[in-house]
């Protein structure tokens, strides 16, 4: 234990290190994990393994775990991802490393976590690092609070519920990770959709809706816009006028394109009609997606609580959408579309 | 005249703007607003109750403030909008960036 003490200085800074370098890493790899854990062995909890396991080492430096690390990941491809990264900027000990996610026997499941043991490149005491996903985690967790490897031994039955429960753990953990690659493929071939510009192709959801906007379709009208009061145009969300477009029973990118392009000369006419008389040089990028969804709504024969169900959609409801949608109506009454609108309806 | 006052009510830091929020009372504005931009862990309200009328000058404070707390995970609320003011807002665009008390 006196060693102990002497070195915690070391092991204090070693664990800090290690997270340092861990935590720079995985950002530079762009790779996103649930949490990045690390910690000293208490005196306490090395007085318990010293008891337990005490012969087993000769000096403190045989103990590998006085520094630990765990890195907790969202999927299990992740977790050879960060064993990757850990081969790359430390040294592993393979001696004591490992793999337990292999040790399996073919019939039987339960606590799946890579653990190395390493050493910074530039040398120094060794530590502990674990890799596993969030389910591995619960697992471990709830293995270690029932006292599941105690001294007690458990039953065959309540062995064979464990049993079920990690071999489900474990498939859960499988089935999220083919999930992500499947969607990462959709999502590429809507992308591929979009850019070729196949979008009647492609139905209208919030990630199609995303890759749609990645091709800037509202640029062309906020410039347009903008070019009134040379506004300065500032980046906003346009994600939530998805729903408006939705509930226009718009139905793909396609439509989306065509309603642009209906809609852009009007949307144009009632922005002007607004701005021009103020000084304001600052624009929402959302302007030219507002002011189009006003116009659609009114050459579409809708009033006052049609526009105000746009603004209650995309900014919550209440009866000051009531105003903005008697404003908007007001400057709109005369445009040349709402005449044409009119004379069409006779 | 501009008056703003930033004061701590119920856990959340409450910043009361009152006047013309025009092009030359914005720089005073900006600064008094400042100390917003430090807060971790509260909300932010801006009540503008007796604002009445802002310029772009204006919006870009408002616009800063947001992007300094969002970016510390926090939320600003913008509380009794003037009919005036709260059309500036839907003009530009910016009605959905907030959210209103």
């Amino acid at each position: 234990m006196r060693q102990y003490r002497e070195l915690r200085p070391t092991l204090e800074k070693l664990s800090e290190d290690a997270y340092g370098k861990m935590r720079q890493a995985l950002s530079e790899q762009g790779i996103y994990v649930t949490a990045i854990e690390h910690r000293v062995k208490s005196e306490k909890s090395l007085a318990g393994k010293l008891e337990l396991k005490g012969a087993k080492y000769k000096s403190i430096n045989d103990i590998t775990d006085l520094v630990g690390m765990r890195v907790i990941t969202f999927y299990t491809d992740e977790v050879d991802k960060v064993a990757a990264i850990a081969k790359r900027i430390f040294d592993i000990d393979w001696s004591e490393s490992v793999d337990k996610r292999k040790l399996h026997q073919l019939d039987s499941f339960g606590y799946n976590s890579l653990h190395y043991i390493c050493r910074l490149k530039t040398g120094g005491p060794r530590f502990e690092l674990q890799m596993r996903t969030a389910l591995q985690h619960v697992w471990s967790t709830i293995e270690h609070d029932t006292g599941y490897k105690g001294i007690v031994k458990m039953p065959k039955e309540y062995l064979r519920q464990f049993s079920r429960l990690a071999g489900m753990l474990e498939l859960v953990d499988d089935e999220f990770s083919r999930l992500r690659m499947v969607l990462t493929d959709y999502r590429r071939q809507i992308q591929t959709l979009v850019k070729s510009g196949h979008l009647n192709e492609v139905p209208l959801s919030t990630d199609t809706f995303r890759s749609f906007l990645e091709t800037h379709p509202f640029d062309r009208l906020n410039r347009r816009i903008a070019a009134v009061n040379q506004a300065e145009i500032y980046p906003a969300p346009m994600i939530v006028y998805l729903p408006v477009l939705e509930s226009f029973g718009l139905e793909t990118l396609g439509d989306v394109h065509q309603f642009i392009d209906d809609n852009s000369d009007d949307a144009y006419q009632l922005a002007v009609s607004q701005l021009a008389i103020t000084d304001l040089d600052i624009l929402s990028s959302s302007a030219a997606l507002q002011y189009l969804c006003l116009v659609y709504v009114l050459k579409h024969d809708g009033g006052r609580d049609e526009l105000k169900a746009i603004y209650d959609t995309i900014n919550g409801e209440s009866d000051a959408n009531g105003m903005v949608a008697d404003l908007m109506l007001g400057q709109a009454q005369t445009l040349s579309f709402m005449q044409r609108s009119k004379s069409d309806g006779k | 005249m501009m008056k703003t006052t930033i004061q701590e009510i119920d856990g959340n830091m409450v910043a009361t703007l009152e006047g013309i929020l025009d092009t030359a009372a914005a720089p005073e504005t900006a600064k008094a607003m400042e100390p917003l931009n430090d807060v971790e862990g509260k909300d932010i309200i801006i009540d503008c109750t007796k604002l009445e009328y802002i310029s772009s000058s204006g919006l870009r404070i408002f616009l800063d403030v947001l992007q300094h707390v969002e970016d510390k995970g926090g939320h600003v609320y913008i509380k009794g909008l003037t009919d005036d003011v709260r059309a500036v807002f839907a003009i530009t665009g910016f009605i959905n960036l907030f959210e209103f008390k």
